[in-house]
């Protein structure tokens, strides 16, 4: 896997291509600012990049500003989003044209190694990763859906994590469950949903965006 | 910067402490009737000045006189305001008398100043003469018997007693009556001092429902700016601890986090690892240090102002030499922002002046601190070129303060700062 890092802070990006390159992946380039990033992917044409979200020159939004940019510039491009707070905002504008080959996740995470990697494989891969804390404020802020309403304690939790952009036996895993209770979960989540069974891959979307949907302001 | 209130920083806060002592509210007592002798002495000159221009006026010639006149009781009546906005709460000034005969005499503050000048000429003067007068006596009797032996004979003889004073009883009893002067003192002086105050001030005050327009457009920008200066404050404080420490802890997750993973892979990476993670933490450790002596330097709250400031110019390479005059502290945001602009000018000193020598002055005069960093280096200091000036001086106005940079090219280069410490 090729992955081009851009963040400002050198000892961070330091840190980050040192993990990264001892798990044997390929860290082709390291970027300090939004045009060395996009200089970078243009020549290299990285899988994943992995973009902290305040950087020079103003130090607010310049990464995601960077990576909307990059991904316009070559779509399908896997872009991992690093922030040290969870900003809605910013969520909400990565989310704009939907989840796939996207991640947001608080700068932390990447201190736990397995599911840091798990996640960038995710989104290499065409999957989302949203951070739980993100997932959290979505749900916090969603306005009332009866839909929604009607979901269970559980229900809620499977959601949430699917939101995150985790897989059914990555759930089963999360919670200690079966595969086979997590697939029960589903489809009670889809039934309340009323989300008739067509494609399950479309349904499953379609849940998530409900839940997304539920945010105001989106 | 709001500081949570503890117990050890009261000293430091706020208003100039209530005198504890019977003899230093008697010594303070007296220097404000001493302060109200003066330009009542002032007052009645003028007043004696204003009765002739006033009969002048009735045959005609006087008019001519009449604004510079009342020029010159406003001037008094101001600097009665400024004496008055040492001791208690700032009494604003109208501003200058208005242009224009008919409109200056029928002006309310004109009128109102001229009402103050005839009483503070006359009863005031009284007032003020006695509260002088008792201390003088007191001294005088007390010490009596110790030279009336130093008298010629027949001043010796004179009494101005109602009593023989040729015996040891009599010169007893004068020493005495001394006594009863200082009790009296003791107990007069505060009394008159504040009737006088609180007389003038009711004159002096602007009138009620005056247009206290220009005031409070000072107030709405002295505010503004300080609620900028809060914003960018909170700013500074949030990029240094975003930029600094908060990224220094996440690449020690990072860090250990890849340390564990190399532990049983490769124990010799992963121990290279932890080293590192442990230099970052101790850099988060030093940058979250810097960020909280930007805030409030610990040593400014521990030790107070002089020392805070010995201390900085002991870390000054040029040497510096520094004087504080501060019989009492000031506010701890007064005290922080004089600090904080000793620092930047020592900064600039040492980093573009070529000074050989330094000093710094600072001292309370009244309600007031100001402080003063002169250097004899070659001058050509540009608030513009990013010096850290226009920071310290958007930091001393939001106190309602002043800040003066003279730096002509070849030098000397003067920073003065003037900050109100409340009162």
């Amino acid at each position: 896997m090729r992955i081009v890092i851009a963040e400002d802070d050198a000892l961070l990006r330091e840190g980050l291509a040192l993990l990264l390159r001892a798990e044997s992946l390929d860290v082709v380039a390291t970027a300090s600012n939004p045009a060395e990033f996009l200089a970078a992917v243009d020549e290299t044409r990285p899988d994943v990049a992995i973009v902290d979200v305040r950087m020079p020159p103003t130090h607010t939004d310049e990464g995601i500003v960077a990576a909307v940019e990059a991904r316009r510039r070559h779509p399908g491009l896997a872009v991992l989003v690093l922030s040290t707070y969870v900003e809605q905002a910013f969520a909400t504008e990565l989310l704009a044209d939907g989840a796939h080959a996207l991640g947001y996740l608080l700068k932390e995470r990447v201190g736990r190694v397995e599911q840091f990697l798990e996640a960038l494989h995710r989104v290499a891969d065409g999957g989302s990763a949203i951070d739980p804390d993100v997932v959290a404020q979505l749900f916090a802020r969603s306005r009332p859906d009866p839909g929604l309403d009607r979901l269970s304690a559980r229900e809620r939790e499977v959601l949430a994590l699917m939101a995150e952009g985790l897989g059914n036996t990555a759930i089963a895993g999360r919670l200690f469950v079966t595969e086979g209770a997590v697939h029960k979960h589903i489809r009670s989540i889809f039934a309340k949903l009323d989300l008739p069974p067509t494609d399950i891959t479309d349904r499953r979307v379609s849940a998530v965006l409900r839940y997304l949907d539920a945010v105001p302001g989106r | 910067m709001p500081i949570p209130p503890s117990p050890g920083r009261a000293r430091a806060t706020g208003v100039r402490p209530a005198p504890d002592s019977v003899a230093r509210r008697t010594l303070a007592a007296l220097e404000r009737l001493g302060g109200a002798l003066g330009t009542a002495l002032l007052a009645l000159l003028l007043l004696v000045g204003v009765a002739a221009v006033a009969a002048a006026s009735l045959a005609g010639v006087g008019l001519l006189l009449v604004p510079a006149t009342l020029r010159a009781v406003r001037a008094l009546a101001d600097r009665e305001r400024a004496r008055l906005g040492r001791w208690g709460a700032e009494l604003p000034s109208p501003g200058p008398v208005p242009d224009g005969l008919r409109t200056a005499l029928t002006d309310r503050t004109v009128l109102r100043d001229v009402g103050w000048l005839a009483a503070h000429a006359t009863a005031g003067f009284a007032v003020s003469l006695l509260g002088i007068c008792l201390p003088i006596y007191a001294v005088r009797d007390v010490t009596y018997p110790l030279w009336r032996s130093l008298l010629p004979a027949d001043l010796a003889d004179d009494r101005p007693w109602w009593w023989a004073v040729d015996t040891g009883a009599g010169q007893l009893a004068v020493a005495l009556l001394g006594l009863g002067w200082a009790a009296l003192t003791v107990g007069l002086a505060p009394v008159l001092a504040r009737a006088l105050d609180a007389a003038a001030r009711r004159l002096l005050a602007p009138p009620p429902g005056a247009d206290l327009s220009l005031r409070v457009a000072q107030l709405t920008t002295s505010r503004a700016a300080a609620l900028d200066a809060h914003v960018a404050e909170l700013r500074r404080i949030e990029r240094s601890l975003h930029d600094g420490a908060q990224n220094r802890l996440v690449a020690v997750t990072v860090l250990l986090g890849a340390a564990r993973r190399s532990l049983v892979r490769d124990p010799a990476a992963g121990e290279e690892l932890l080293a590192r993670a442990q230099d970052a933490a101790e850099l988060a450790l030093a940058e979250l240090r810097g960020v909280v002596r930007g805030i409030l330097p610990p040593v400014l709250a521990d030790r107070g102002l002089a020392e805070a400031l010995d201390g900085l110019a002991a870390g000054c390479p040029v040497p510096c030499s520094v004087a504080v005059h501060l019989p009492v502290r000031c506010p701890a945001s007064v005290e922080a922002t004089a600090y904080f602009v000793v620092a930047e000018a020592l900064t600039n000193v040492a980093r573009h002046s070529g000074a050989r020598n330094a000093a710094v002055d600072v001292r309370r005069e009244g309600a007031r601190l100001r402080v003063r960093i002169s250097d004899d280096g070659r001058g050509g200091a540009d608030e513009r070129s990013g010096s850290g000036l226009a920071g310290i001086r958007s930091r001393v106005e939001a106190h309602d303060g002043t800040l003066q940079v003279t730096s002509p090219a070849g030098g000397p280069t003067v920073v003065e700062a003037e900050l109100p410490c409340g009162s």
